[in-house]
């Protein structure tokens, strides 16, 4: 087996498959849309070669420095509220003695159902007449309120259920690897004396550093991306004010007809993924060496 | 240990990046008939060139022909959806040799997916386009067949009068009309009589029913601006009512004409409406969908939309069954607009792939079931006529249909949804205006003059 692994042309072989499946997926229309952003095309006449014109007018367009402004505060969101929740709630269900299968099954659920049924689900929460967060509300006393169609409350109305899906997809990543924790270290310091308190935050998170490393790379990633839900609950409305930087590459990509105006937006979302990326492995980095 | 996880962890991303890809390849099958039945039609192509001059007996037993339609008919209340459907099993019963496939995808998403597919090179023989701005840059890129070579003069002489011209490019015909369109105030008849109002025949009336319906309780108007053509189509009225539909028109060829006392007023006339508590209270987040079904569950007295939805008014579940009645948007007195100047009376239709192997096949599907949308849509009440339907029967019609018809039958001029007129980026642009008029984040003054910036457009 291993003289074969270490047979350069089998490797090629082997991956051959993958490489292929990765360049005409992912690096493909990578470049085309490289190319396509440096048009100026409606997506369906004749396209114009306009160098760099698109990327100089997206870093003096409000409306897109305003989008990039949102997705930024989702990803600290992500990193600061969806993620330590999944800690937390990796950490309680390990330590769970009964229904330990099933809590996790539970927490999984809103990551295996579709955005756009969360989405549609999310939306009847919301709605200002008869949904589920103003009914509850009246109950009590208060007046209800449009969550989704007040600016000041739908940018943080739309990410709350994108928090909330992924909560589960981070904390089954983190229950897998607490539960791959030999026992032994654990029962180690039961016997000296420790609390669980003490257990989780000494033995337990920096044990499992590397998977938080994972999870922070998904998270923001993931945060960078978002679009379904946002696009079924507010369509980037009222007056853009949740749209972030893939919405507005869709609006003016197909609403507006600006295929190369759009093209650079989403090239600009996959640079800022890089980016960031490359920051994480950085930092990491360096706080291991140090 | 480690690697454990890491295998798991990898195996996790691998799954969950599968699930991802299949979202974006999901659409993948729905174009591969239509490429499929391309290839297939590339076959059999020489076939058909040799037997020219054979009887058609004979090529029906030989060549069979697959055409392909998208449509955005997918509403189980509207009949176009069922003619199309229909259409399927009736066409091939006549041309056994021919088989049709159809296709729907609601709306908004009918739009990026044709231009994808045009542009993919994966359209399919037959598409549904909107009239004006959204078809026009497809005929400008040579993507649409202009059928005038195909064209059966018996068919082409049952259109009314005038008809064709919206399907018409540099005098060349793209299209045949199937139903027309226009825009009307829709009253709840028992809403408005409990309340003690009238019907509004003039703006002060409009006013004053608000009142009285906020007064007995009711909510006055139905808005659904989350989608934000809805407002558009008060906006497009209430501009036509202070401009007159000349004054309009001359606007779109010199937009600079926006910046004038005419559209400083319609905004502020569609201010004036907020003001006064007429629009459902969540109206920002409300969908033209939720909109619809809450005017017909009774939530809303009044409603200006399009006779497309007649249907879903009449319908035997509506709380508005046989209650509603349409008028006219209401006068402005004061202003150059009249009640015979409507919003709409452009025509959708379908158009033929410029890349189609059987263009003549393609062009009869295309008269046989135009004129089926035509005759049998209107008298369904999908929408108004655009061809002969003195051999209809029209008795199923139903009192709205009727009213609607005769609104037709006085109007002197009409224009299209303004954002079938104006360039898409325009379109946006005002329909965002429109929204932050609404919402008081503008004056009317800003409206106006931010209007004045937009290009002139294509059709006037």
């Amino acid at each position: 087996m291993n003289k074969i692994l270490s047979n350069k042309k089998a490797i090629t072989v082997f991956m051959a498959p993958a490489m292929l499946i990765i360049v005409v997926i992912v690096l493909v229309p990578i470049v085309i849309s490289l190319y396509y952003s440096l048009l100026k095309w409606d997506g369906i006449g004749k396209a114009t070669f306009i160098g760099i014109e698109n990327y100089i007018n997206l870093f003096g367009d409000e409306r897109f420095i305003a989008s990039v402004k949102n997705s930024l505060l989702y990803v600290v969101l992500s990193l600061f509220i969806q993620l330590p929740l999944s800690l937390l709630l990796a950490i309680v269900v390990s330590n769970t003695k009964k229904l330990e299968k099933f809590y996790v099954t539970v927490f999984f659920i809103p990551v295996i159902i579709s955005s756009v049924v969360i989405g549609q689900l999310w939306q009847k929460v919301y709605n200002g007449d008869y949904g589920l967060l103003n009914v509850l509300l009246r109950s009590l006393g208060y007046s209800g309120h449009d969550w989704l169609g007040d600016e000041k409350t739908a940018l943080m109305c739309s990410f709350i259920p994108n928090l909330w899906q992924y909560i589960g997809y981070h904390m089954l990543i983190m229950y897998a690897g607490i539960k791959s924790i030999s026992t032994d270290i654990s029962e180690a310091a039961k016997i000296d004396g420790a609390n669980r308190f003490q257990t989780a935050m000494r033995i337990t998170i920096p044990i499992l550093k590397p998977i938080i490393q994972v999870c922070v790379t998904f998270s923001l990633i993931g945060a960078l991306k978002i679009f379904d839900l946002i696009f079924v609950l507010t369509g980037g409305g009222p007056f853009q004010s949740t749209e972030v930087p893939t919405i507005y590459m869709y609006k003016t990509t197909f609403d507006q007809m600006h295929y190369g105006y759009g093209s650079a937006i989403s090239t600009f979302v996959i640079i800022e993924c890089f980016l960031f990326t490359a920051i994480l492995r950085f930092i990491f980095k360096n706080r291991e060496d140090a | 240990m480690k690697k454990r996880i890491l295998s798991v962890l990898l195996c996790t991303t691998m799954v969950a990046s599968m699930l991802a890809g299949c979202g974006s390849a999901a659409e993948a099958p729905a174009a591969a008939p239509a490429a499929e039945a391309k290839e297939e039609a590339k076959e059999e192509a020489p076939a058909a060139e040799t037997k020219e001059e054979a009887p058609a007996a004979e090529a029906s037993e030989e060549e069979q022909i697959t055409i392909t339609i998208w449509h955005q008919s997918v509403a189980d209340t509207d009949p176009v959806k069922k003619i199309i459907e229909a259409s399927v099993d009736e066409y091939h019963e006549l041309h056994p040799n021919i088989t049709i496939e159809q296709d729907g995808v609601e709306g908004e998403q009918y739009k990026t997916k044709i231009k994808t597919a045009f542009a993919a090179g994966e359209a399919p023989d037959l598409s549904y386009m909107w009239a004006g701005s959204f078809v026009k840059p497809f005929v400008d890129a040579g993507y649409l067949l202009p059928i005038d070579d195909y064209m059966n003069p018996d068919v082409k002489a049952k259109v009314l009068p005038g008809m064709l011209a919206g399907s018409t490019f540099d005098g060349k015909v793209y299209s045949y009309p199937t139903i027309t369109f226009l825009a009307d105030l829709y009253c709840n008849k028992e809403q408005f009589d409990a309340a003690g109002a009238k019907i509004p025949e003039t703006w002060d009336e409009l006013l004053d029913a608000i009142d009285k319906l906020k007064a007995a309780g009711y909510n006055p108007i139905m808005m659904g601006e989350k989608d934000l053509w809805p407002g558009m189509y008060w906006m497009d009225i209430i501009s036509q009512r202070c401009a007159g539909n000349a004054g309009v028109e001359a606007a779109f060829g010199d937009p600079t004409k926006f910046n004038s006392p005419e559209f400083v007023e319609a905004a502020t006339r569609l201010q004036e409406l907020v003001q006064a508590g007429g629009f459902n209270e969540n109206y920002l987040s409300t969908s033209y969908t939720e909109m619809v079904e809450g005017f017909c569950a009774g939530q809303g007295a009044m409603l200006y939309q399009a006779n497309w939805v007649h249907p879903a008014i009449m319908d035997d579940a509506a709380a508005t069954k046989g209650k509603v009645v349409c008028v006219p948007f209401p006068e402005i007195p004061g202003t150059k607009g009249n009640k015979s100047e409507f919003s709409g009376g452009s025509s959708d239709g379908y158009y033929v792939n410029a890349a189609t192997e059987h263009p003549k096949e393609v062009v009869e599907y295309l008269e046989y079931l135009s004129e089926k949308i035509g005759t049998l849509g209107f008298q369904m009440g999908a929408g108004l006529a655009c061809w002969d339907t003195s051999s209809t029967d029209l008795s199923a019609l139903t009192s709205l249909d009727q009213e609607s018809a005769a609104l037709m039958e006085q109007g002197t001029s009409y224009i299209g949804w303004w954002d079938n007129v104006l360039s898409a980026e325009d379109s946006d642009t005002y329909k965002q205006l429109v929204a932050e008029v609404m919402a008081m984040k503008i004056t009317p003054e800003e409206y106006a003059e931010k209007m004045s910036k937009l290009s002139p457009s294509e059709f006037y």
